[in-house]
């Protein structure tokens, strides 16, 4: 066994030193992001200094003391800067963020997750996000003193660029109120990716749901069963033509269920509006003029949900 | 010996391997002389007033203008920097109930501390109107109020109608820490209170009618997101807690009737949402495998949702006798166990594979107690029931892989599988299984098509009728959410650009057909058209226009049966939505002047229409909405540091709905409503503002 032990230690320590030899970097600009801005003065360079990337005392930073400036998120660019002979393309800088990179994703993703893993938490690899070679820069600008992304008036408009069902869906009669500028996607899906089915922001949608809406996660007394298991039983959150952002429009949403002899069964035609012989049982909130706590109900009368 | 042998060489690899690129690159020279650091105060100073042209309350949903007239306005931001560290602020429409403030302070890559206040307002109908006084757990009719058997014979309603807005006005304040105690461990605590005061609209019902009640809402939610996170080489684990509680000011609601009552029955009462509190423990992380660049994703979540709120007495109605309730408080219980393990893996340079497999169960402990009911606070049920404490729980398996075929071609495939066991329920156990595959093609780097499709069937082992049966339900019904069924999709997405000219063009189609054959009553069928398109083209290189439209077909087929007996009826749903619009923005026009416009349309339409009975069915009207978007913004740069903004928005909406149409407090015989009306409104708001900004780079 001494032998292949041997053989063992001579290949991790011959690993490490093949490592060592190959970690003596070059190819990295002269004067670090002195050389960058000597011919990169665009706007949008510059406002890189106005956001968190560009502050000289984070250590941990592009810009903290002894780190790569910018070539710690573009890579070396010791070949980009280097003069070119006339007629001759510059070659791109190594980790090209822009519309016409040459970079791979999964490139430039990696100088991101290099410092941000923590950050975006554990649901990344393998999500829809990743798995459809969405790029971190597709949805976030790091050269700016605000990220669109993070504001929630702007979030939406960089989520729906891809998520073009979702913004029609906000534009319909009844949808939270995205549209205005008040909430994000975010408030409910965790971006980067969650072990949750539609990458929601807790473990599962009723969880989400009742993170705004928790006086309707009881558990109550009586209980509407679909409402314990699954909010998108009857309402689609996204935006609705029918009020409360219900699937279907009520009584006929309560009739694909229940189906008892009597009036909660009669067909809500034409008869039971006003110029008819207007009914109780369509007009106004319908089932729930009586049924009024299609929720649940905590009250010891409430079992047919009317308490 | 031999393992210490390795151990040591192991340690000594770790220890002496080489450090990151940074520490090889000799940065000594690298001065960042050009590098323009913010140090010191900029800010941006708004302020400025709108004018709204007419009262419409859902025109205030999330913006607060929801009332005829004058707004002033102030918001803006500002930062402060010195030495690394950052104070921070940011105000947004401080003048309205919409209004948004933040302040923040930190240190990069150290701590942050960040205090937040946002108000949301909903408002619902602003034409309601009631009888009823007061905004508390009491609601009376007024003195002298004359009750009837219905509406048409109460004499004082509409001397005692007065107007109440349908409301609710959402305050939400914030406060996290965030530390870096290394920069492989930090921690974050975040504090967060929802308040509502709201006046909603609740029935409350009697034994044949009903009535629209004004009721109050007076609750709050507090929420705890305490956490650590911690990376060890590949490892990064999060602990996490999670608290939610939920407190309400108000226990019941208490009513006097106005319809003529059943003795004793002069008032009724129901009960408000209990307070609970739910909390939860996590623990996820991710595992990044050298081999086959593998991930290894998993988090474990157990919860607790707690509700013990005293519970109200069977009646109010002081003739009945009841027995006593089983419990004074029911101690509710539930608890949640949420497992997730997730492996992506790629064993060859063209192949990726993913398997994940969750878990999510709720058990309910609730204890379960026979209960005598009181029917609306008029007579006595005569029957003995039991609550019913639903628990499920829930196992998702997918398996995925994706295959390049070429660079320009990628092929996948997978299958998942979902399991239910739920208690009390028709159902006892279900079984969902899917099959997809999806085709990539990616001919240049501008071009990107994407065509997906798939199949599931759900299977059920039994549908017990007999659980129905106690409600009085059908034995033909069969819930859409637990039938069988089998379900068809397909997506279609294609996105194209053109660098040189700067165009590009995005679509998408998708398609879904369910079909619960096995279901007799209840829903049969469903379907859902979607189609997108999004056209962009930066014209300059401060210039751009964009189009978009869309359209969406959602149909639904339901029997049903007015007796308990075979089908009897069939509704047939077809919901359109429709949309289209476009814009341009110009940014930087002579340095001074920037100009946005934006316009959409959207039209909503839903056909119910019946079929298969007797008596043909009166048709109903469509259900319509129709909304029309604009919006145009000016930036004209005064100075340096001084902007003049105009703004003019316009929003038109208009719905045709019969729920609501023509339909007074005394319309329904048996139904005191508020009278809501569709919404119908042409809102113009115009809004002069100036910006103003200090700083040493403000300019820009």
């Amino acid at each position: 066994m001494r032998p292949l032990l041997k053989l063992v230690a001579a290949v991790m320590l011959t690993s490490l030193a093949v490592g060592t030899a190959n970690g003596q970097e070059s190819g990295y600009s002269r004067e670090g992001a002195d050389t960058c801005l000597s011919c990169h003065e665009e706007p949008l360079t510059f406002a890189l200094f106005r956001g968190a990337h560009a502050v000289p005392t984070d250590p941990d930073g592009p810009f903290g003391h002894g780190q790569l400036q910018c070539e710690a998120c573009h890579g070396p660019g010791g070949e980009h800067s280097a003069r070119v002979r006339r007629g001759e393309e510059r070659p791109q800088i190594s980790v090209h963020f822009g519309a016409d990179t040459l970079t791979s994703v999964a490139d430039r993703n990696a100088v991101c997750l290099d410092c941000h893993s923590a950050d975006i938490g554990f649901g990344w690899h393998g999500n829809g996000h990743d798995l459809n070679d969405v790029a971190c820069a597709d949805c976030h600008t790091s050269h700016a003193a605000r990220d669109p992304v993070l504001m929630t008036a702007t979030q939406p408009e960089v989520c729906f660029d891809c998520h073009q069902e979702q913004r029609a869906a906000m534009l319909k009669p009844y949808a939270h109120p995205v549209r205005q500028g008040k909430m994000a996607c975010s408030d409910c899906h965790s971006t980067h990716g969650d072990t949750s089915e539609w990458q929601f922001a807790q473990q599962t949608l009723n969880q989400t749901c009742f993170d705004c809406h928790a006086e309707k996660r009881g558990p109550y007394l009586w209980e509407h069963a679909p409402v314990a298991e699954d909010c998108s039983t009857c309402h689609e959150s996204h935006g609705s033509n029918h009020p409360g952002m219900l699937t279907m429009r009520a009584p006929m949403l309560c009739q694909s269920c229940h189906s008892q002899e009597g009036h909660p069964s009669i067909p809500a035609d034409g008869d039971g509006l006003p110029s008819g012989m207007p009914s109780q049982f369509m007009l106004g909130q319908n089932c729930m003029n009586c049924h009024t706590q299609p929720h649940g109900s905590n009250h010891p009368s409430g079992s047919r949900l009317m308490r | 010996m031999r393992w210490n042998y390795i151990l040591i060489t192991a340690a000594a690899t770790v220890l002496l391997a080489p450090a990151p690129a940074t520490a090889q690159v000799d940065t000594s020279e690298w001065k960042c002389e050009y590098c323009p650091f913010e140090d010191g105060y900029r800010a941006d100073y708004e302020a400025g007033g709108s004018y709204v042209s007419e009262d419409a309350a859902r025109f205030g949903n999330g913006t607060g203008l929801d009332e005829k007239g004058a707004y002033a306005d102030v918001g803006g931001e500002g930062r402060y920097v010195s030495n690394g560290s950052e104070f921070h602020w940011y105000a947004e429409d401080l003048g309205l109930d919409s209004r948004v403030f933040a302040l923040g302070f930190g240190k990069a890559g150290r701590y942050d501390i960040n205090l937040g206040y946002r108000e949301l307002p909903y408002r619902r109908f602003g034409d309601t109107q009631t009888v009823y006084s007061g905004n508390s757990e009491i609601l009376n009719l007024p003195p002298g109020w004359v009750a009837a058997g219905t509406t048409g014979g109460m004499t004082q309603l509409s001397s005692s109608l007065a107007p109440r807005n349908i409301e609710t006005d959402r305050q939400i304040l914030d406060f996290g820490v965030g530390v870096a105690a290394t920069s492989s461990l930090s921690f974050y605590a975040d504090y967060r209170r929802q308040q509502r005061e709201a006046t909603g609209i609740m029935a409350g019902s009697g034994f044949t009618n009903a009535t629209y009640l004004p009721r109050p809402v007076d609750d709050y939610t507090d929420t705890m997101d305490l956490g650590a996170k911690f990376s060890l080489g590949d490892l990064s684990l999060n602990l996490a807690y999670y608290g939610s509680f939920y407190r309400n000011e108000l226990e019941s609601l208490t009513w006097d009737n106005p319809f003529t009552p059943l003795p004793g029955a002069d008032q009724g009462r129901l009960a408000l949402e209990p307070e609970n509190d739910f909390q939860q423990v996590s623990v996820s992380g991710v595992y990044r495998a050298r081999s086959f660049d593998t991930i290894v994703a998993f988090s474990f979540a157990s919860g607790r949702g707690e509700q013990n709120a005293s519970l109200l007495p069977y009646t109010i109605n002081p003739i009945l006798v009841t027995s006593p309730l089983p419990a004074t408080s029911l101690d509710a219980e539930v608890d949640t166990s949420n497992y997730a393990l997730t492996v992506t893996s790629r064993p060859l340079d063209k192949l990726s594979l993913r398997v994940a497999y969750r878990y999510d169960e709720r058990d309910n402990n609730t204890p379960i107690y026979s209960w005598t009911r009181v029917i609306t606070d008029s007579f006595l049920s005569g029957t003995t029931e039991q609550n019913t404490p639903y628990s499920f729980e829930r196992g998702r398996l997918n398996l995925s892989g994706t295959y390049r075929l070429f660079d320009t071609v990628t092929i996948s495939g997978g299958y998942d599988r979902t399991d239910y066991d739920r208690d009390f329920q028709e159902v006892a156990s279900q079984t969902e299984d899917a099959g997809w595959g999806k085709l990539r093609l990616r001919p240049n780097r501008n071009v990107d098509v994407t065509v997906k499709g798939g199949a599931s069937r759900r299977e059920v082992d039994a549908y017990d009728t007999d659980v129905g049966l106690t409600f009085g339900q059908n034995p033909l019904m069969r819930k859409y959410n637990l039938a069988h069924r089998n379900r068809q999709f397909a997506e279609l997405r294609v996105s194209a650009s053109l660098t040189e000219t700067p165009v590009s063009i995005a679509a998408s189609y998708l398609w879904a057909e369910d079909d619960y054959s096995k279901s007799d009553l209840g829903l049969i069928e469903g379907s859902d058209d979607r189609f997108t398109v999004d056209f962009s083209w930066a014209a300059t290189e401060s210039a751009s226009i964009y189009v978009t439209a869309g359209s969406e077909v959602i149909e639904s087929v339901q029997i049903g049966s007015e007796t308990f007996a075979a089908p009897v009826w069939q509704a047939d749903h077809e919901d359109e939505f429709v949309f289209y619009g476009g814009g341009f923005t110009v940014a930087g026009m002579d340095d001074k002047l920037d100009l946005t416009f934006d316009y959409t349309r959207s039209e909503g339409e839903t056909d119910i229409s019946y079929s298969g009975m007797a008596v043909s069915a009166t048709p109903l009207p469509d259900l319509e909405s129709t909304m029309d978007a604009l919006r145009m913004t000016l930036r004209y740069s005064l100075s340096e540091r001084f902007d003049l903004n105009l703004g003019a928005r316009y929003e038109r909406f208009k719905a045709e709905d019969w729920a609501l149409q023509d339909v007074a407090p005394d319309t329904v015989p048996s139904l005191l409503t508020m009278g809501a009306n569709p919404y119908d409104y042409d809102v113009w708001v115009f809004s002069i503002g100036f910006r103003y900004s200090v700083g040493a780079d403000s300019e820009s």
